[in-house]
């Protein structure tokens, strides 16, 4: 009996002695041989491929993609089987990204085939799916996400979002299950936001098969009252055959086109049903929900109003008054302005009068003293005609008097200066200032001389 | 509702767009109390808004709002 020795250099050795002759076979074997392993390899893929077509389904394990190809067993309770598919066929099938990991129901179409391997690469069996489905949880996102594709190519996601939100909303409409924790939770969030309007409560199943024709229906209903200003859709956590419902294509048209803002609650945040891409708002939770539907808060916003109020008094005031304190001054304004005219004219009169009073002062102190010493030399001189000079002397003492520029004035002659405080004591000199002012007993006058001379 | 064109959120906007031309201090007298009595309708505004939601939260069922309607 000869034996082959299963190394690299034995299996290239063999092939050589292959190359040059066919060993021969096992001695008293029953069996036909032996031939090439190569020829038998194809021989099988060959006999593989020729099984029929089938469909079969499992749950996927051990998901890989490799460059040309994507791996995976498919396994049930009772067995496995190993299964590649061409990575170009896989990526035509569109599933959403994460639809199929390991632990997906699917359905694969296809059949047993057979990789022969060659002198560097191993050998390998597969079942070669040519058609893969999900099935299950993994069905229901895969058709989610058809009906998904298809609403936002009608676009069907926008109209909902371009919809006015009201600020603060008097009537909230409600789509829940009776029962739910739901309920309580939109109350609780409404709370927080201080808000105490009115709330519309439309009843109805939020999980069986009636579900989704009930909530279209409760939503129609809502959104036909007029007061009605928006609603919220809320239910708790569940499957995602639970949440079904509310990915039900009628609803969601609903729900795209319907008049008022829809805020969508639908199970947890992991959950992603299409109610939520249709609706206006999309809130994980029911409580968030509310005061989504109620931006505002409204003890805030009665502090905001009184405080806007309060700025409205104080400019109000403050325009009125600072304008009538401005009015005040200015109709002050005219009087100051002429009262402080009024008091330089005086200032400038009682200088002149000053200044004509001092000189009249001085003229007659050195008239008297001239006087006297006329008098002196009279009484000297003249001796019996003292009498009658003191007489004369009197005479003019009471006519220089008379000069006194006061008592002139005062009897009806004008004094005239040059404006600058230099009396004027000739035409010749009035004609050279020619801008004169007449100081008369009461007040003064400005005049241009217009006598050139 | 008071005013059927009237938002709260519109007039709270307009409301400081008032507040905020007033505090510029641009404003001529006329148009400061133009404004002022503006400002004062907005605030009476939104303060009847806030008044409707803040008497106490009613709670009722559609079919019962639809027969208080229709009465």
């Amino acid at each position: 009996m000869r034996r082959h020795r299963l190394c690299p250099t034995g299996l290239y050795l063999g092939v050589i002695a292959e190359q040059r002759a066919r060993p021969e076979g096992i001695e008293g074997s029953p069996h036909a041989g032996p031939f090439p392993v190569g020829a038998y390899a194809a021989k099988l893929r060959d006999e593989l491929r020729k099984r029929a077509r089938v469909q079969l389904f499992g749950e996927v394990f051990g998901l890989r993609a490799g460059r040309a190809r994507v791996w995976f067993e498919l396994r049930d309770t009772e067995g496995a089987v190993p299964c590649a598919m061409w990575r170009d066929a896989f990526e035509e099938l569109g599933l959403p990204d994460g639809a199929l990991a390991d632990g997906s129901q699917v359905v694969v179409a296809g059949g047993p085939d057979y990789y022969p391997g060659s002198r560097t690469a191993s050998p390998s069996f597969s079942f070669a799916v040519s058609g893969l489905r999900l099935a299950g949880e993994g069905d229901l996102l895969a058709q989610l996400e058809v009906l998904r594709k298809a609403l936002a190519a009608e676009g069907l996601l926008e109209p909902q979002k371009r919809l006015a939100r009201p600020a603060l909303p008097r009537c909230i409409g409600v789509v829940t299950g009776e029962g739910g924790k739901a309920r309580d939770d939109i109350l609780a969030g409404l709370r927080r936001r201080g808000w105490a309007g009115r709330v519309v409560w439309a009843f109805a199943p939020v999980q069986d098969r009636h579900a989704a024709p009930a909530i279209t229906s409760a939503l129609q209903d809502l959104a036909s009252v007029r007061e009605v200003e928006l609603v919220i859709v809320a239910r708790g956590g569940g499957s995602l055959a639970d949440l079904f419902a509310f990915c039900d294509e009628t609803l969601c048209r609903t729900v795209a086109l319907l008049r008022v803002p829809v805020i969508a609650s639908v199970g947890h945040h992991t959950d992603r049903t299409l109610i939520d891409d249709v609706a206006a708002v999309s809130c994980s939770t029911p409580t968030h929900a509310a005061e989504s539907a109620v931006p505002l808060h409204c003890a805030e916003a009665r502090t905001a109003v009184q405080s806007a109020a309060g700025r409205l008094a104080l400019h109000t005031r403050r325009a009125v008054l600072d304008r009538v304190r401005h009015l005040a001054h200015l109709s002050r304004a005219p009087a100051e302005h002429v009262a402080r005219e009024r008091r330089a004219l005086h200032q400038k009169l009682r200088e002149v009068r000053a200044s004509a009073t001092r000189r009249g002062r001085e003229e007659r102190t050195a008239t008297g003293a001239r006087a006297q010493a006329l008098g002196r030399r009279a009484a000297a001189a003249a001796g019996p005609e003292l009498a009658a000079r003191r007489t004369a002397l009197d005479g003019f003492t009471l006519a220089l008097a008379a000069h006194d520029p006061e008592r002139v004035v005062e009897r009806g002659y004008a004094v005239v200066d040059d404006r600058q405080g230099h009396v004027l004591t000739s035409a010749e000199a009035a004609r050279r200032a020619r801008e004169v002012r007449l100081y008369f007993a009461d007040a003064a006058v400005d005049a241009t001389i217009e006598d050139d001379g | 509702m008071a005013d059927q064109q009237q938002t709260y959120e519109a007039a709270t906007a307009r409301l400081e767009a008032i507040i905020k031309r007033l505090d510029s201090g641009e404003a001529g007298l006329r148009e400061t109390l133009e404004l002022v009595r503006e400002g004062r309708g907005l605030v009476e505004f939104c303060a009847g808004e806030l008044e409707a939601v803040g008497q106490g939260l009613e709670e009722l069922r559609l079919d019962e709002l639809v027969a208080r309607l229709e009465q």
